[in-house]
């Protein structure tokens, strides 16, 4: 080995010997001390072969440095990205939209959810999650207007972000990503769904006229849709009170806060809403998601109704069966089938005629008139609360379900190991990944459902909520693997990041067993992860930063040996 | 060299980056965010250049900076900050590829027994000269961690043998040998698998 000083196999102190390759390294890289760099300066003046040496050594050290200094690829939009995350004085702005969120979810809960979850708790529905509730009644009570509500709240929080934007020179990409998709979500909700071919009718009162015969399906929108003629088909309608007095040959498909069938309707109902009146025929079945459902004396329903809401009334005919749940039944008509109902009360008048069973699950027994006519007793179940239950079942269910997160996380951090860790990686943002996800959260949520209310954006609404399921789902396993590297270190690998998800997903899940705050956690836990998910799947997506110019160090000629170590030329 | 590395400032630059580090580490979001801007792209490159893969480099780069806020404190401002900068990166990438265990640490048993030649002078300059710099970037992912990482330490940080020496763990007076072996290995790769280096003996 060549020291500083004096390298072992010491060619250059004969003029007839040649340097060696490391001698012309260090002399060079200026590493030689200052009586061994005049000898070796003064050999290269003499010797052809050593100069050339050393030339080629000096330009081989150029192309090194030149070649590792080229920018040959853009700087990566993550890295760009991650800047928001050093750039602490960003996150004001996250609070400034999880506030403007927090308010829209807090109005949102106490106004509808809160209420529906007490009536379904009397009921015998204590069990019903969050989702459900969301889905069938958070939406759909009281229709459209929950709707505006919240497209009025999502535009504050929008007309928030673009204050932001006007009040910062710099504005970066999460922040951006939280407004754009608050942005699409009202836009697309304000503009609505983009109309179908075949007949589509809107405007304040959207109507079929009496002496009109439509053959096809027709959509009709409005604050007052009346069908008076006839539609050879389907009728879509969204409107505040939507009535059908004609004839329709297919299905209708509603949303409003009314519905009034008085006509003739041979094919199926499915309505969302707040009350749905039968007081003509459907030739079919109803399925109802809503408050109220009343059939009238007069009104005929050939086939059964569902129902998922609050009250049943019926004194008109129904050819089969009902399956009910929610608060209550009165029933003074015709059954043809039987009754399945779970709720708080059932009440069977001395006009009712029910020729199938009759199995009720409530509060107290069903309150039946002597002049009922029944073909059986009615089936009572006391309903168990769900607290006298609990103790026997929760371990049992909490082990449950932290096997199955634990194994669906597993599955996914398999199956694509690099984007989970991404997620993870975003999730440690927690500003950023809560505001987002609960923009996510609610924003694909309610467009999915809008999405399927039509019959062109039915099958994208179904894939929206598909995907959006699968990352609600997904948020547990994230934030339960960046928990467990909180607790036992970062990891790159896959099966020991799989450990930490573990670890990770059985603290949260033990911490959503807490009374009273059990719920905030679990609701908290989706959020962060789906805007983590999120934010990864932005991150992967978006542009690259186009690089600068390439930079190309000038070709300077290659200079005359000067000594190194500060030695003069001999 | 005529060609400024990312290690080396001048003394304007160094002025403004002490400026810039300071209002860092008294809590200024703003001059964390400048200090980001400006080094990172760097780091990146340096990353790039020592890790197997771009994945990795992302990844080192932003948990070099988060490592960095952390440890901005330590930061002895009488040292230019991008050579500190760079000593952390080449920790952190050293250490990276440690974990992984894709780093060699055969450290000095074959540095002793270097045959010290003089290459045909002629055949290296060729060699050189028909070579881009892309080519160059290739031959470089084909090197062992170690070469590589000595090569980028040297030419692409500026750092000194002592700090060399530091970062990847070996005596100083070895820097030498591990930089011409890298070098030798180098060539190697520019001349194709199997192909004799032009450092062969004359």
């Amino acid at each position: 080995m060549s020291s500083m000083s004096s390298p072992p196999n010491d060619h250059g102190r004969e003029a007839q010997e040649h340097l060696d390759e490391m001698t012309c390294l260090l002399y060079l890289e200026r590493q030689l001390e200052r009586a061994r760099a005049l000898e070796v300066s003064a050999h290269t003046q003499s010797c052809d072969p050593c100069r050339t040496l050393m030339r080629a050594m000096e330009r081989e050290s150029r192309l090194l440095t030149r070649a590792m200094l080229e920018e040959e690829e853009p700087l990566p939009g993550r890295i760009a990205a991650f800047q928001e995350r050093v750039h602490r004085s960003m996150q004001w702005v996250w609070m400034v939209v999880l506030g403007l969120a927090a308010t829209a979810v807090y109005a949102m809960y106490t106004g509808y959810i809160e209420p529906w979850e007490q009536r379904l708790e009397q009921a015998g529905f204590g069990g019903t999650s969050l989702l459900s509730l969301l889905i069938f009644q958070g939406s759909f009570w009281k229709g459209w207007q929950s709707m505006i509500s919240l497209v009025e709240i999502l535009a504050l929080v929008t007309l928030g972000g673009f204050a932001v934007i006007v009040a910062r020179k710099r504005f970066r990409r999460g922040s951006a990503l939280a407004l754009v998709l608050t942005g699409l979500c009202a836009a697309a909700m304000v503009s609505g769904p983009p109309a179908a071919a075949t007949e589509v009718r809107k405007g304040q009162t959207a109507e079929v006229r009496k002496d009109e015969n439509i053959k096809g399906n027709v959509y009709l929108s409005g604050e007052r849709v009346e069908v008076e003629g006839t539609v050879d088909g389907d009728v879509y309608a969204a409107g505040k009170d939507i009535e059908i007095d004609g004839h329709v040959t297919g299905d209708l498909i509603s949303a409003g806060r009314s519905v009034w069938i008085r006509g003739q309707l041979d094919g199926n109902v499915r309505s969302a809403g707040n009350n749905l009146n039968v007081i003509g025929t459907v030739g079919k079945n109803i399925s109802f998601f809503g408050d109220t459902i009343r059939i009238d004396e007069k009104g005929v329903v050939n086939g059964s109704v569902m129902m998922f809401g609050s009250d049943m009334n019926i004194e008109g005919r129904l050819g089969r069966d009902i399956l009910f749940m929610g608060d209550r039944i009165d029933l003074n008509g015709v059954v043809g089938g039987s009754i399945d109902e779970k709720g708080a009360g059932l009440e069977i008048g001395s006009r009712a005629q029910v020729d199938g069973p009759i199995r009720f699950e409530g509060e107290n027994e069903a309150i039946v008139s002597s002049g009922a006519k029944l073909a059986s007793p009615v089936q009572f179940k006391k309903h168990v609360h769900k607290k006298e239950e609990f103790g026997r079942t929760s371990a049992f269910w909490t082990c449950v379900l932290l096997i199955a997160f634990a194994s669906y996380g597993m599955v996914l951090f398999l199956a694509v190991p690099n984007f989970a860790q991404e997620s993870v990686q975003s999730a440690e943002n927690i500003g950023a990944s809560l505001g987002l996800g609960l923009l996510v959260f609610f924003g694909v949520l309610i467009g999915s459902i809008i999405a399927m209310c039509t019959l062109i954006g039915l099958f994208v609404g179904f894939s929206s909520l598909f995907v959006w399921l699968i990352a609600v789902y997904a948020a547990q396993p994230v934030v339960g693997a960046l928990i467990g590297q909180w607790i036992l270190g970062r990891s790159k690998e896959t099966w020991p990041l799989i450990g930490r998800m573990m670890l990770g997903i059985f603290i949260i899940r033990i911490a959503t067993l807490l009374p009273h705050i059990g719920w905030l956690i679990k609701l908290g836990v989706v959020l962060w992860g789906l805007g983590a998910i999120s934010l990864a799947l932005y991150r992967r997506y978006q542009p690259a930063i186009p690089a600068q110019a390439p930079y190309v160090p000038p070709s300077a000629p290659l200079t005359p040996l000067t000594p190194a170590g500060g030695a003069a030329a001999v | 060299m005529d060609v400024q590395k990312p290690g080396r400032m001048n003394a304007a630059e160094t002025r403004e980056s002490g400026a810039i580090v300071a209002r860092a580490r008294a809590g200024d979001a703003e001059a964390w965010g400048d200090l980001y801007r400006e080094f990172a792209p760097a780091i990146f490159r340096f990353c790039r250049r020592a890790l197997p893969t771009r994945e990795d480099a992302e990844d080192a780069t932003m948990e070099i900076f988060m490592k960095i806020r952390d440890k901005l404190d330590q930061y002895d401002a009488n040292r230019p900050f991008s050579s500190w900068l760079y000593k952390v990166a080449a920790n952190h990438c050293w250490d990276m590829l440690r974990r992984r265990k894709i780093r060699q640490d055969k450290e000095t048993d074959d540095l002793e027994t270097l045959p010290l030649e003089h290459p045909d002078p002629s055949q290296l300059d060729q060699l050189i000269e028909k070579r881009t710099s892309e080519e160059v970037r290739k031959a470089l992912d084909q090197l062992g961690s170690r070469a590589r990482m000595a090569l980028v330490l040297r030419y692409y940080s500026d750092m000194s043998y002592d700090e060399i020496a530091d970062s990847l763990g070996v005596r100083r007076a070895f820097v030498g040998v591990v930089l011409l072996r890298a070098r030798h290995e180098l060539r190697q790769a520019l001349e194709g698998t199997g192909a004799m280096a032009a450092g062969g003996a004359r």
